[in-house]
């Protein structure tokens, strides 16, 4: 398999399926661009930014191209596993930035800082 | 009955963080007391000085089945003899660290009972799997002990300790689970083959009810008829791999770097436990497997351990020579002592086995009495080195007494327990004589040249021990000099400075008696009269030695060479002009009768 | 159980009163040897319990903190019974020819088949013959008697160190009987190993002075290394004979052939096993090499050089080989007898001439007891076990009233021991009893006519002509050897007594004190410092704060005159020092007490290979009373059973011209003795003969070196120890660098290679995100190619 015959047969099942009524051109595949798209885009701003809240952002950002990439799968296959799996990620996600905002705000207040490079206890 | 040697320490063990810290001791003190009972009744249930296999057998079924590992519980001869060791050690070590521990009592009590659970574990277990957690788990208390309890460097003594014998336990485990693997696939390979194996082992039903289900089974008596079938090239890595394990746990002389560090730095009844109990687990260990799973590979390479134990014996004893830590300086010479005991071991005759088997209960007996007796000294001048301390006979007679009774059981003086155990081992080593031209001997591959070798490290013993003696115990007194202690009140002996909550007096306490008198009596005892412990464990010798010269005599003819038969020569050797006379017949008696018995071992026993 | 049978049937014997054991009646007739011995009751089993008992009670003593003389009277009234059991015991031995044995209970005893030689039994058993008894008769006689004289020579010491001195002295004659009586190699081992701890305990007694701790240890390790020898020969007989007990190994001995039918003639065991036992007697009896460690245990009180250092414990090595010599007399060309004949006199001829030169009296006994020592074992060496024994039962007589007279000199003179500072002792004030004591000891060290240590000397020398040289090798050099040595000894005896006893009284009081348990500070070095070096101001510096028992020092000082126990047992010893000629007389047809007792025992000597037809002779004809005369002129050598072509001594018979000749010699010494340290002497420090002998040539120049003891302590050290000493240090740095070094190397491994990935992880949680998505990408890349 390769990228190429991902794209034809979603073609051909979105095609088979009646296709949808908004985005009738859009495919699977570009579902999946705009998804890896994101998920580059947050792991780049993870990689080079400092900010700890700014990082915690492009968690997020992963993390929504990560459902978006579920969600266009369950629609491929015509089933609600993938949407079922995103509101689940979903529900996760905002307690986890709940808490990973207190930890941030606890990680300010030990050092007066933001910057991420400032926790270097596991250096070895 | 068995088990509860092991529960009761470990229910002690649970009792200690509940109780009062005031009573930890002496709930450490009852629980390892409470132990004695049911090792008093195994001692008393079974008659064990009657001829033939003595033992005791509790079955807990299976814990693990598909692996065929079962909690089963064992003890003969040679394990009961241990169990009881193990068993008085206990209290005396809870007495004897009754003032010297005063930080962090509840670690030390629980971890010590149980250590104690432990060693039990490792003496009675039947099943291979729950021997080695018991055999590796003794390694997890003495760390705690060493490391929170120990002198000034007992962190890196812990965990070289650990790490060093930890290693060498691994590559033992290597070499029993190939025996277990070995023995499964005999088992589906040859079903013919297992059911022998299974009908041979007679007793152990259920292990073998647990073979037919798996083929996997860890039963020590199963193993051991496979094992014995093992071809020579198999035992001998098998072999090769638990002596690098157990020969660590002895220690054998290149690899005993570990043990002087470990009892420098332990607290006074690690020592005494290291010393008594926890060497003797490599002692037992290669009694039971290595010689007992490869007899063969134990044959061919006896010279090399007997000379790595002469080696011991004669190097251990010069570093004990030029030591100044006293406590460093038995350290050592457990060293050479336990070189007298494999010496003895891989004699492979009953001389031999009989001296080293005694030589672990000996050594364990003096030796940690003599640790007990360094740290009583310790706790009350905080020095153990012999630039600091001398003449101590003249502040603490009693203390002084103790000291060179011990020392001399420790030298091997005779009508005490330790002459018993080295001339046995001496003697095996002697009558180990390729040869058996000569009726004294017994044949095997060591000689009178081990036994020279042996008899020089007697010397050396002599000497390092009473250069000790002749430091700490006589000459002119010498104390450390502490500007607390040493005011006008001249009893120099109580060095209170704060180290106590209560003084201890110049010479040893009622408590510190009462841990020694025990040590000393059965010092005694042995010495004079060790015969009902030789009759305990005669059996378990004569099992060995007929396991052995059949193995030689398998070897000998694996390598083509002829039949060792004491009757050919003795037909060359009688001319037939001794009979004459009233002992020409007695002549002609002794002339036919080893003819008829080719093998020099009895048939006592099963 | 045999055990609580065998205390069973003592106590039964206690209570019903001494002698039930019915003894076979037989006809008396000699030892034979190989004979089966007969079975005895427990009685001779009371012998080697009763000091055990009295260990016993002392020890009660010591836990009871006694403070009185009771472990005294202790230690006295149990050696004191234990003599009359053995005096009882003699009579019932007497009364039946051959051995008898008394079993106690099985010690090390344990058997790995049913064939020949597969059981080993080392009984706690008891061998008695008439050897056993002549030795046990004066272990335990002069075990009481000296115990009595140490009541009050101790007596300084009531208290712990008494109840420790009279625990270790009855442990030693419980040690002595088990060497002495028991039955087999081991028990002898026993015995010969705890007497060598009594005496490491003695030795150390005064445990504060470094000297004495130092001498203790020595003594135990030179020891040591004799017993190794005694060990590896048990071991061997063991190895040849299958058995170590004695009636065994005689048994095998007599046929010829040993129970597993090895024929012992021309057999390598006939030289190597009484070889070893012989290094083992050497350790025990200061022979030779191991000499060294004797002088130096004259460190411990001076009742104990008396009875373990002089009379007892160091004739061990002369038993062991009486004991065995059916063993030494196996190899047809007596090898092994003829080392230990030379052996013995080069030993007596070098410990004279060291004698000779010292200056502490109780260094030169101890010399003097090397030199005898060595008389006995060329006795020995050249066939008269009887002339040895008989000179070990004189010797021990005489060398113990010398040693308690030096003693009594040292106890009363505060530690004094030097010759140079005493004299005239006998003339003072209750001294005429040491003084005659000790005239009466140095006439019979000196081997002055008619006294018992002439007679006793006079059969080794002669003996020593008699042996062909063909025999024994260098026989009659040997005899000359010992005839010089007579010479000396004779000379440094008396110097001993002109200079200490007679002469001018003049005194200087020593710096000892007694009682290591009640004084703190250290103890001067009595008997350490030699000669020169020594000067008097020296001395005198010692010894403040000694108050206590009223040697006042500092010119008020007194000398201490015995008291009665110790007077009674120098007139008791002395008496018997002289009666002791008596036994020569006694039973004049087999030469004497000891060669009618020898001739009994296993002792006898028999020509090698003629112990077959010995055994034959048991087994056919019944013994008569010519044959035990007859076997005693063999034992003597006086008439071989063949006539072999005997030596003499200038072509005289020995035996008639050596009373002469050991007579006069035994003069001249005195006689230069009397010339070089009497005449003109009006000072103690020195006589002016002596002066002008030591600025003479050849003497000044020797004695010196001779007084250094010839530097053999230092050569010792030199060659031995400090090479040891030196390889322990090395194998200790070894053992830390090398193998603990492997080991330390192999746990760095895994150190380096977590130190060498160290710098990977940076602490920065980029860093590890980066590394996260590498590697999925990497992971990623992977699959994709795969699937490609």
């Amino acid at each position: 398999m390769n990228p190429m015959d991902l794209a034809v047969s979603s073609a051909e099942g979105a095609g088979m399926l009646g296709g949808m009524p908004a985005f009738a051109g859009a495919t699977l595949m570009h579902y999946l661009v705009v998804s890896a798209a994101m998920f580059v885009i947050g792991l780049i701003g993870f990689l080079t930014r400092r900010n700890l809240i700014v990082m915690f952002l492009c968690t997020e950002l992963m993390f929504q191209a990560a459902g978006i990439a579920l969600i266009a799968f369950g629609r491929f296959h015509m089933n609600h596993s993938g949407e079922s799996f995103v509101i689940f990620v979903l529900t996760v996600a905002a307690a986890e930035a709940a808490l990973a905002l207190a930890l941030v705000v606890l990680l300010f207040r030990r050092k007066e800082t933001l910057d991420g490079t400032a926790w270097k206890e596991l250096k070895g | 009955m068995l088990l509860s040697l092991m529960i009761i320490p470990l229910v002690a063990a649970a009792l200690v963080p509940l109780v009062s810290k005031r009573q930890v001791p002496w709930v450490a003190l009852f629980g390892t007391l409470a132990a004695m009972v049911p090792a008093g009744s195994v001692l008393t249930s079974v008659n064990w000085t009657a001829a033939g296999t003595q033992r005791l057998e509790e079955r807990y079924g299976a814990w693990l089945p598909d692996l065929g590992i079962a909690l089963n519980l064992r003890v003969d001869g040679v394990s009961l003899a241990l169990v009881l060791l193990t068993a008085l050690l206990g209290p005396l070590c809870v007495l004897g660290s009754w003032t010297a521990i005063t930080q962090r009592v509840r670690t030390y009590y629980g971890w010590l009972l149980v250590l104690q659970a432990a060693m039990y574990g490792v003496f009675m277990s039947q099943d291979l799997v729950i021997f080695y957690i018991c055999f590796e788990f003794t390694l997890v208390p003495m760390f705690v002990l060493i490391s929170l309890f120990g002198s000034t460097n007992r962190k890196a003594a812990a965990i070289k300790f650990f790490l060093y014998t930890f290693t060498g336990s691994i590559i033992a485990l290597a070499g029993l689970v190939y025996v277990a693997w070995f023995h499964a696939t005999q088992m589906s390979a040859a079903p013919v083959v297992a059911s022998v194996v299974n009908a041979a082992t007679g007793a152990s039903e259920s292990a073998g009810a647990l073979a037919k289900v798996s083929a996997w089974t860890f039963d020590i008596p199963t193993l051991m008829k496979t094992a014995q079938q093992m071809p020579l090239s198999a035992q001998s890595w098998v072999f090769l791999a638990m002596m690098l394990g157990f020969a660590v746990k002895v220690p054998l002389f290149p690899l005993h770097t570990w043990l002087p560090l470990a009892h420098t730095e332990a607290p006074t009844a690690g020592s005494v436990v290291l010393a008594g109990v926890l060497l003797k687990l490599g002692t037992f260990a290669i009694y039971t497997f290595g010689i007992g799973f490869t007899p063969m590979a134990a044959v061919e390479y006896a010279p090399v351990v007997a000379g790595l134990a002469v080696a011991g014996i004669l190097v251990g004893g010069l570093i004990c020579w030029v030591q100044t830590d006293v406590k460093k300086l038995v350290a050592y010479s457990s060293v050479a002592h336990l070189g007298f005991c494999m010496l003895g071991m891989f004699a492979m005759n009953a001389a031999g086995l009989q001296g080293s088997l005694l030589y672990m209960i000996n050594h364990g007996l003096s030796t940690g009495a003599l640790f007990l007796c360094i740290g009583f000294m310790y706790e009350r001048y905080h020095t153990r080195s012999m630039h600091e301390i001398g003449g101590l006979a003249k502040r603490m007679p009693i203390w002084a007494t103790f000291m060179v009774f011990f020392s001399m059981a420790s030298v091997g003086l005779p009508g005490l327990n330790g002459f018993v155990s080295e001339f046995l081992c001496v003697m095996g080593a002697y009558q180990a004589e390729p040869t058996k031209e000569l009726s004294g001997l017994t044949g095997g591959n060591l000689g009178w040249k081990y036994a020279v070798l042996a008899g020089v490290g007697m010397i050396i013993g002599a000497i390092y021990i009473l250069y000790m003696v002749g430091k700490v115990v006589w000459g002119p007194l010498k104390e450390p000099h502490h500007d607390d202690a040493h005011g006008a009140n001249g009893h120099a002996g109580a060095h209170a400075g704060g180290h106590h909550e209560g003084a201890l007096p110049a010479d040893l306490t009622g408590r510190e008696i009462v841990t020694l008198l025990p040590l000393a009596v059965l010092c005694l005892g042995l010495g004079v009269y060790p015969k009902p412990l030789m009759q305990v464990l005669e059996p378990s010798v004569n099992d060995h030695v007929r396991l052995t010269s059949k193995a030689r005599a398998e070897l000998r003819e694996l390598k083509g060479l002829p039949a060792e038969d004491r009757a050919i020569y003795l037909k060359n050797q009688f001319p037939g002009k001794g009979a004459e006379g009233g002992t020409g017949g007695e002549g002609e008696k002794k002339q036919a009768e080893p003819a008829k018995s080719t093998g020099d071992f009895t048939e006592t026993g099963k | 159980m045999q055990l609580v049978d065998t205390v069973m049937s003592l106590l039964s014997l206690a209570t019903m009163g001494a002698s039930d054991a019915a003894l076979a009646g037989g006809a008396a007739s000699a030892h034979q040897l190989g004979a089966e011995p007969t079975k005895m009751g427990p009685l001779a089993l009371l012998i080697p319990l009763l000091p055990l008992l009295s260990v016993v009670l002392i020890t009660l003593c010591a836990v009871f903190k006694v403070k009185s003389k009771l472990p005294a009277w202790i230690t006295v009234a149990s050696l004191a019974t234990a003599f009359g059991v053995t005096v009882s015991v003699w009579q019932q031995v007497s009364a039946t020819p051959g051995a008898h044995v008394s079993f106690g209970y099985e010690w090390i005893s344990f058997s790995w088949g049913n064939g020949v030689g597969q059981s080993f039994a080392g009984n706690f058993s008891l061998y008695i013959d008439q050897l056993t008894c002549y030795w046990m008769l004066f272990v335990t006689g002069l075990g009481a008697l000296i115990a009595l004289y140490a009541s009050e020579y101790m007596s300084h010491d009531v208290g712990p160190g008494y109840n420790r001195f009279f625990t270790a002295f009855s442990l030693f004659v419980f040690s002595m009987a088990c060497l002495v009586m028991g039955d087999n190699l081991l028990m002898l081992f026993l015995g010969w190993e705890g007497v060598g701890l009594c005496s490491y305990l003695l030795i150390g007694y005064f445990y504060q002075k470094p000297v004495a701790v130092d001498a203790a240890k020595k003594a135990f390790v030179v020891n040591r290394i004799g017993d190794l020898g005694l060990l590896m020969g048990l071991l061997t007989t063991f190895a040849v004979f299958g058995t170590i007990e004695y009636k065994e190994i005689f048994k095998a001995i007599s046929t010829g052939y040993t129970s597993s039918g090895i024929a012992l003639q021309g057999h390598w065991s006939g030289i190597v096993i009484p070889a070893l036992l012989t290094a083992g007697a050497f350790g025990k009896s200061a022979q030779l090499f191991f000499y060294v460690w004797l002088p130096d245990a004259m460190e411990g009180p001076t009742p104990v050089s008396a009875l373990i250092h002089a009379a007892t414990m160091v004739t061990a090595g002369v038993y062991l080989i009486a004991r065995m010599f059916p063993l030494y007399t196996v190899d047809p060309n007596l090898l092994v007898l003829s080392g230990v004949a030379w052996a013995g006199a080069i030993t007596a001829f070098w410990a004279a001439t060291i004698a000779m030169a010292q200056f502490d009296i109780k260094r030169i006994m101890g010399y003097s007891t090397i030199s005898q020592l060595g008389f006995m074992f060329a006795g020995l060496g050249v066939l008269t076990t009887t002339g040895a024994t008989f000179h070990v039962l004189t010797h021990a007589f005489f060398k113990a009233t010398l040693f308690l007279c030096c003693g009594a000199v040292m106890h009363g003179f505060a530690g004094q021991l030097d010759l140079r500072k005493l004299s005239g002792v006998m003339w003072m004030k209750g001294w005429g009893i040491v003084g005659v004591a000790m005239l009466i000891g140095c006439l019979n060290l000196a081997g002055f006519a008619f006294t018992a240590g002439f007679f006793s000397k006079d059969m080794i020398l002669a003996q020593a002509f008699v042996t062909p040289d063909t025999k024994i090798i260098g026989s009659s050099l040997v005899g000359w050897l010992l005839l010089l040595t007579a010479l000396l000894t004779a000379y440094y005896t008396f110097r001993v007594f002109f200079r200490v006893f007679v002469g001018p009284v003049q005194y200087e009081p020593g710096d000892e004190h007694h009682g290591a348990d009640d004084h703190g500070h250290g103890h001067g070095d009595h008997g350490h410092g030699h000669g020169a070096a020594h000067a008097p101001a020296h001395d005198k510096g010692h010894g403040h704060g000694h108050d206590g028992h009223g040697h006042g020092h500092g010119g008020e000082f007194h000398p201490h005159a015995p008291g009665w126990a110790i007077n009674f047992v120098l007139a008791v010893l002395a008496v018997a020092s002289i009666a002791a000629a008596g036994l020569y007389f006694v039973n004049k047809d087999e030469h004497g007490w000891a060669g009618h007792m020898m001739a009994r025992s296993s002792a006898k000597f028999v020509a090698p290979g003629e112990h077959h037809g010995d055994h034959a002779a048991a087994g056919h004809t019944a013994p008569t009373d010519e044959k035990v005369a007859d076997a005693a002129h063999a034992s003597a050598g006086e008439k071989s059973a063949k006539d072999e072509e005997l030596g003499t001594f200038l072509g005289q018979d020995p035996h008639k011209v050596m009373y002469y000749v050991s007579g006069v010699l035994g003069l001249i010494g005195i006689g230069v003795a009397f010339l070089l340290h009497k005449q003109g002497r009006t000072q103690a420090a020195t006589s002016p003969l002596a002066e002008k002998m030591l600025k003479a040539p050849i003497f000044g120049t020797l004695a010196p070196h001779a007084q250094r003891k010839w530097y053999v302590d230092e050569i010792y050290n030199f060659l031995i120890r400090v090479p040891l000493l030196v390889l322990g240090h090395i194998f200790h740095i070894i053992d830390k660098l090398f193998v603990d070094g492997l080991v330390n190397l192999a746990g760095a491994v895994p150190v380096f290679t977590g130190h060498s990935l160290r710098s990977s992880q940076s602490g920065v949680m980029h860093r590890y995100a980066a590394g996260m998505a590498v590697g999925v990408g990497l992971v990623l890349l992977l699959a994709v190619l795969v699937m490609i």
